[in-house]
């Protein structure tokens, strides 16, 4: 009983710490001193670091959908909304989900592992001693570069993706290209785009949110840092997921679409 | 002056101090020994206001720091100079952006200045061809050299700690830090430093303060540690007599 009570007591103190982390990394935004050289580099490491990898999960992702689909509608004689699907499904949920998972692989476990190797060395305790504070030269950068680079990585992976499809669609499924890009354009409509393209913001600052305070809290050697960068990239893919269907839900409703 | 009055500390519910109390002046040379995880770190941590005792108050120079906010504790820490376990240098920059860290922060020198500066201190060391190396590249004494230099760059400080200075570092390393930290105190600077070897703290230090089980159970200088009964004393006593034979 009071090893549970002190395990929940713990669990809210944890949430409360990840609030406070959370609105202080954004805080920092706004107040001086502005360490843009951290965040240059951090952008430069999230960013054009992700890119190739994005690139290429992006334009596989795209080619199977076009296959599965094209094989199912072509069974049903509906082979030209291949393009409409196709192109709905990536602008407004596998795109921005899949490259954000992709994103907290990649840049959520390097961000805790990061973070966590410079608690074990002292490195904060050392930034703290000579005045610096920790959640705005580490947190601010990584949160701020995520919610900048990963929409763009989820712009340009959506249209690597598409053209995948459209590869497909065409050379393999011999349907028409102009066709299928004129189901592509009829899709890119204001409510498609802003459904595809709000939820990416929401997942960078989470992946760095989740990653950044993971990293912090480590402790107890070279094992905390492997249970910290671990938790630090499943709670991310949890939040991505669970994020992804409350904003779903959300923006479908705002959108005024009926199910 | 330190002064830790009745000063408990617990991480989660792991109780590492209990009702720590002692005082030290700013010119004394003072070791504090202990094992592995007994908390020698965690007072360090709390001197300078890096964490916060569950009960009890520090003082230095009669203020009470347990109370302080972050931004007021900034006053306190330019008093110490600080060197962390195994130096904690900043990997992702280079030695010269190490030691040139505190001096962007806390003064307005121009670039040429700071060039100038960092070189003079890591001259002071021997080490001023290492200025465009990273940390990595360092060997532990040379590593660690670099940090305490850093440490004191920007401003003079009143009283030196330095974590395990010397633990990990061949011996002969081990003596280049040893006499780096006799140069540098004097004029009325001491210092604490946090140990497990009794041989650099012989060297190093006049008083002696020996902790187990979170609490100070030896405090005296060098004769009356000689003397000690206490077991785990008598176990870290062993080193020197092997140095002896
Ligand atoms: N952040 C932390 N969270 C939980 N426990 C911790 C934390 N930091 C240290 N501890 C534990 O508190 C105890 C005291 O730690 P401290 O670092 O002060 O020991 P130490 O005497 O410096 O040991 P060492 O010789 O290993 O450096 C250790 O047992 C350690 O495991
Ligand atoms: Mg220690």
């Amino acid at each position: 009983m009071r090893i549970a009570l002190d395990r929940i007591k713990g669990i809210i103190g944890q949430l409360q710490d990840f609030y406070l982390l959370s609105f202080h990394g954004l805080v920092g935004t706004l107040r001086r001193p502005f360490y843009s050289k951290d965040l240059i580099e951090q952008m430069n490491y999230a960013g054009f670091g992700s890119l190739l990898v994005i690139l290429l999960i992006s334009l596989f992702i795209g080619m199977a959908l076009s296959l599965q689909l094209s094989a199912e509608l072509s069974r049903l004689g509906l082979k030209m909304y291949t393009g409409k699907v196709v192109g709905i499904s990536i602008i407004r949920e596998i795109g921005p989900v899949l490259i954000a998972v992709v994103f907290a692989g990649r840049v959520g476990s390097g961000m805790a592992s990061e973070l966590g190797s410079m608690v074990l060395g002292h490195q904060v305790d050392t930034l703290r001693v000579f005045g610096v504070d920790p959640v705005k030269k580490l947190v601010t950068p990584r949160i701020l570069s995520a919610v900048a680079m990963l929409p763009v990585l989820t712009i340009i992976g959506d249209a690597v993706a598409l053209f995948g499809a459209y590869y497909i669609a065409v050379f393999v499924s011999h349907q028409s290209g102009t066709f299928f890009w004129s189901s592509i354009r009829d899709i890119l409509t204001y409510e498609n785009i802003l459904a595809g393209s709000i939820k990416p913001f929401i997942f960078g600052y989470l992946i760095a949110c989740i990653s950044c305070y993971m990293g912090l809290s480590t402790k107890g050697g070279a094992v905390g840092l492997r249970r910290t960068t671990t938790q630090a990239v499943v709670l991310s893919f949890i939040a991505i997921i669970v994020a992804d269907f409350i904003m779903t839900r959300v923006l479908l409703y705002i959108l005024g679409f009926t199910l | 002056m330190i002064e830790f009055d009745r000063v408990s500390f617990s991480y989660g519910n792991r109780l590492v101090l209990h009702e720590l109390s002692f005082s030290v002046h700013e010119d004394e040379r003072t070791a504090i020994l202990g094992g592995s995880g007994d908390g020698k770190t965690t007072i360090l941590k709390l001197i300078v206001g890096l964490l916060r005792p569950d009960s009890g108050r520090i003082l230095i120079n009669g203020a009470d720091i347990t109370e302080k906010a972050e931004d007021e504790l900034r006053d306190i820490r330019i008093k110490f100079s600080i060197v962390f376990q195994e130096g904690a240098l900043f990997d992702s920059l280079s030695v010269k952006e190490n030691v040139a860290f505190p001096l962007r922060e806390y003064t307005r020198m121009t670039e040429e200045e700071i060039d100038r500066k960092v070189r003079e201190l890591l001259r002071r060391v021997g080490l001023e061809e290492a200025i465009g190396h990273m940390p990595e590249e360092l060997s532990g004494g040379m590593h660690r050299r670099v940090a305490i230099m850093r440490s004191m760059a920007a401003f003079e400080p009143k009283m030196f700690l330095y974590d395990e200075p010397t633990s990990g570092l061949d011996p002969v390393s081990a003596d280049v830090i040893c006499k780096l930290i006799l140069d540098l105190s004097g004029q009325g600077r001491g210092y604490i430093i946090v140990t497990h070897k009794v041989f650099d703290a012989f060297r190093l230090a006049n008083r002696f303060m020996f902790l187990k089980g979170g609490k100070i159970v030896f405090d005296g200088d060098r004769p009356a540690l000689l003397g000690s009964t206490i077991p785990e004393i008598r176990i870290f006593l062993r080193e020197l007599n092997l140095d002896r034979n």
